[in-house]
């Protein structure tokens, strides 16, 4: 094994850096966001559009998975109907710990425009949203901006989110 | 969106009719009138009887008895060549006339003209399936099943499409309300957490411009956040921090934060 | 820490040890190449698919129940969301079955009728270029993908700058368009038009024509023939992909299309691949529609809506200077526009394939039904029949060139 060669006394202890867990972890969380494809309907659109060339949100460490298993953001872009609902659920239930949910566009946050017996008014029915992103569709730069409401907001909590579940209701 | 209202309340009908209104009436034209439509009608009338035919915007409209349906329709397609079957569906006429209409719409290549056949079947009458003619009856027999619940015979997978399987009711019909029954409203409740939990999770909020100010569990108001869940019905906690993404604010973007007022000209002069 | 549901876990998705040595699975609904909600129930025998079943309804929002409750003009901004690659084209159907209805079609004045048909055409573009970047992607070209929204996204400034919206547009009226085009507009279609011609050839084909992975995925996959795409009735590029030459811009021929000099790619090859080319011709013929749109434009007269005050609202200029026309606007606004008695299948070509609005009216201001032939319902209903005897790898080419979009399926 290499030896060190840094002399932590001298130079101000550096490069020794000084945090607490909470910000180192959710520095690294906040900064990795994989996210779910859930591309639902026309704000799906729009989502893969974020991903592509002109809005490039591997800059943020986003990185689009198709696996539940391996995200940790769900981005529930466009109209989730009563069909649909049981799916929603499932696979937010398939997500590990810790996982947040981004509800983008009209549909998702009320049911929209869709004022039907089709559609469910309002993803938080079934499943809990962390950010509600408005819009029909929202625009890529809206998707990106909560996506960085959301760095914010995860950097802010504590890194065991289990402390915090008293406080949520059932759903 | 309005509701449907069906305008048939006799005692309000001076109210929801205008007295000097006559509704007009998109013309019918006699199929004769045209070369090709007139040549296929008379062909048509010689096999089949059929009850009425016009051209209507062009395109010619007839009327058949629905038990010659497959008939009509074979005979359509392999003499006529009217060998595409576009679009098939019915129309809800249960308050008017106990029935359905239902219509096909046919497309040929070699004359590019369109046919609409179109047949009345009473309320519990089924219809049978076109689908071994025209593979496209196959969806759209499901969805005409699905949206209005007609009957169809013969037809080799008749299910639900739209809808899920264990749905009630059928949407399509002007009974059903726009924004469902008691079980639609409920669908997705009963069936992920149970029907004990209608209550934890509340009614849906149909009104699109409902605000409830005191609800800190689905929205929080920009510049006044509190905690998740938080009662503020009673006395409101006056909160401080405005989100911005970039600590200290953005540039242009007003900070709801500071006190905001109008300054003097002497306040002014001494900042 | 999960909270409790009755949601049990799902063994649909898998079941081994049956008699005859068949594997049930589950695609979908939520899976990236399934272009949306689509869901499969395939039954596999080793790698060959044996029968499938399409299961759609996940994107149901009940459009046509929506219909019945809205005045016409309410409408017009929910068919942005059917086929919302191409929302003009949606648009467009519907104020074209609504004019029909109300026998206005020919007073729409020419220069609305250049700019619909300069949005119908660009519309085309960006859906057939979406389409190449998801089934490119779909098959493994992760490149053509960034490429092709790349240009997509210049497609979808020309939208925003005449409109102000990337997706849904809403830019159609019944009688005309609401608003002419920007300053400047014309030329930076005419530079836009000269980048997409040399994407397609310099980066869509030079990547993809020759490239052999791209021809082992496609050639001889999905083959539709005659008589399925006959029974079927299948349309747009999918029929002509089977041999049949028929464009409802040529044969029955709406807005401007007449006078305009175009080809019908058509292709007897029924394969993904022959598909593919068609696909890439026809951008080719609709750069060459605006082309010869351009000059169309500038000759015109500046009228943007039908003069017909019975239906349509007058212009702002009478609105504010005529009591009458203020009191028109506002019967039209409140009440909605009162169209004959009658009905109307009014059928255009969406890039999809066509696109039938079925109206039946009965003198009031709402439809009394609205039926949407959509062309993706059918093109997923083939899915049936197409995917019966090929490898399960094959699944996700042949419903990637189907090219099918949900909103349109589910309405």
């Amino acid at each position: 094994m290499a030896q060190h060669q840094v002399n932590y006394g001298q130079d101000a202890g550096l490069p020794v850096a000084l945090t607490t867990i909470d910000k180192i972890v959710n520095w690294g969380r906040s900064n990795s966001l994989w996210v779910l494809t859930y591309g639902l309907a026309c704000c799906g659109i729009e989502m893969m559009a974020s991903g592509a060339s002109r809005y490039d949100f591997d800059r943020f460490g986003t990185i689009f998975r198709a696996s539940p298993r391996q995200a940790e953001v769900m981005v529930i872009a466009g109209t989730l109907t009563k069909k649909h609902a049981e799916f929603i659920r499932r696979l937010y239930d398939q997500m590990a710990e810790p996982k947040w949910v981004i509800s983008m566009g009209s549909c998702a946050n009320t049911g929209g425009m869709f004022n039907t017996y089709a559609t469910v008014q309002g993803a938080d029915r079934v499943v809990p949203v962390d950010i509600y992103l408005p819009g029909c569709a929202p625009r890529p730069e809206t998707l990106q901006y909560a996506v960085m409401m959301l760095q914010k907001k995860i950097r802010r909590e504590p890194a065991n989110r289990n402390r915090n579940l008293k406080q949520k209701r059932f759903v | 969106m309005r509701p449907y209202r069906p305008k048939d309340n006799v005692q309000k009908k001076a109210y929801y009719n205008d007295r000097f209104y006559v509704t007009p009436q998109i013309p019918k034209d006699d199929p004769a009138s045209d070369e090709v439509y007139s040549k296929d009608i008379e062909k048509l009338q010689s096999k089949f009887s059929i009850s009425e035919s016009y051209i209507q915007r062009g395109e010619l409209v007839i009327y058949i008895d629905p038990d010659s349906n497959v008939e009509v329709l074979e005979f359509l397609k392999d003499e006529l060549d009217y060998s595409f079957l576009m679009e098939m569906s019915a129309v809800d006429f249960l308050a008017q006339r106990e029935g359905f209409e239902i219509f096909y719409e046919l497309l040929s290549l070699s004359k590019r003209k369109r046919i609409r056949v179109k047949t009345f079947i009473k309320e519990n009458q089924a219809i049978e399936s076109v689908q071994h003619l025209f593979r496209s009856a196959n969806f759209a027999e499901r969805e005409m099943f699905d949206m209005f619940g007609i009957q169809v015979n013969n037809h080799p997978y008749l299910k639900r499409i739209l809808m899920p399987d264990d749905w009630e009711g059928y949407p399509l019909r002007k009974t059903y309300p726009l924004q469902g029954d008691e079980f639609a409203q409920w669908y997705e409740v009963d069936k992920i957490f149970g029907k004990e939990a209608r209550d934890i999770v509340g009614p849906e909020i149909r009104d699109s411009a409902h605000i409830d100010r005191y609800d800190t569990e689905r929205f929080a108001r920009l510049g006044h956040e509190v905690p998740r869940g938080t009662d503020i019905s009673k006395d409101e906690p006056d909160t401080d921090n405005h989100e911005f993404q970039e600590e200290g604010g953005v540039f242009l973007i007003k900070d709801l934060n500071k006190p905001q007022k109008v300054l003097s000209e002497k306040e002014r002069r001494e900042r | 820490m999960q909270q409790t549901n009755r949601l049990r876990p799902f063994f649909e998705n898998l079941t081994f040890d049956r008699d005859d040595n068949h594997m049930v699975i589950n695609f979908g609904p939520q899976h990236p190449s399934a272009h949306g909600q689509l869901r499969l129930i395939l039954e596999l025998d080793g790698e060959e698919v044996v029968k499938a079943n399409p299961d759609i309804g996940y994107l149901h929002r009940g459009m046509e129940k929506m219909a019945e409750n809205m005045i016409y003009n309410e409408f017009l901004p929910t068919t942005d969301r059917m086929d919302y690659i191409a929302s003009s084209s949606n648009n467009y159907g519907f104020a074209l079955a609504v004019e029909k209805l109300l026998g206005i079609e020919d007073k729409v004045p020419r220069r609305a009728k250049v700019i619909r048909t300069m949005l119908l055409e660009l519309n085309r573009i960006i859906s057939h270029q979406f389409w190449l970047a998801t089934h490119a992607l779909d098959v493994g070209a992760m490149s053509v993908f960034l490429y092709a929204f790349r240009e997509r996204e210049w497609g979808l400034d020309l939208i925003e700058d005449y409109c102000g919206a990337r997706l849904t547009h809403s830019a159609i009226r019944i009688g005309g368009v609401p608003l002419d085009l920007p300053e400047g507009w014309t030329d930076n279609l005419a530079k836009y038009l000269d980048k997409v011609e040399r994407a397609v050839k310099e980066d869509y084909e030079a990547l993809l024509d020759e490239n052999r992975i791209w021809k082992m995925r496609l050639e001889n996959v999905g083959i539709i023939d005659k008589e399925m795409a006959r029974s079927w009735a299948v349309s747009g590029i999918m029929l002509r992909g089977s041999g049949f030459e028929w464009d409802l811009r040529k044969e029955m021929p709406y807005e401007l299309y007449e006078e305009l000099d175009f080809d019908i790619p058509i292709s007897d090859k029924m394969d993904s691949y022959g598909r593919y080319k068609l696909y890439m011709e026809e951008i080719r013929q609709s750069v060459r529609i605006l082309r010869q749109l351009i000059p169309m434009y500038h000759e015109s007269e500046p009228q943007l809506m039908a003069n017909v005050p019975q239906y349509i609202s007058p212009t702002k200029e009478e609105q504010m200077t005529q009591n009458y026309s203020l009191m028109q606007h506002f019967v039209l606004v409140t009440q909605g526009m009162r169209p004959p008695v009658g009905e109307v299948y009014v059928a255009t070509e969406s890039p999809k394939g066509e696109l039938g609005f079925y109206i039946n009216s009965q003198g009031e201001p709402y439809p009394y039904r609205l039926k949407i032939r959509a062309p993706s319902f059918f093109h997923t209903g083939i899915l049936q029949d197409l995917l019966v005897g090929c490898q399960l790898a094959d699944v996700v080419t042949i419903i990637g060139s189907t090219n099918i979009v949900f909103g349109e399926v589910d309405r």
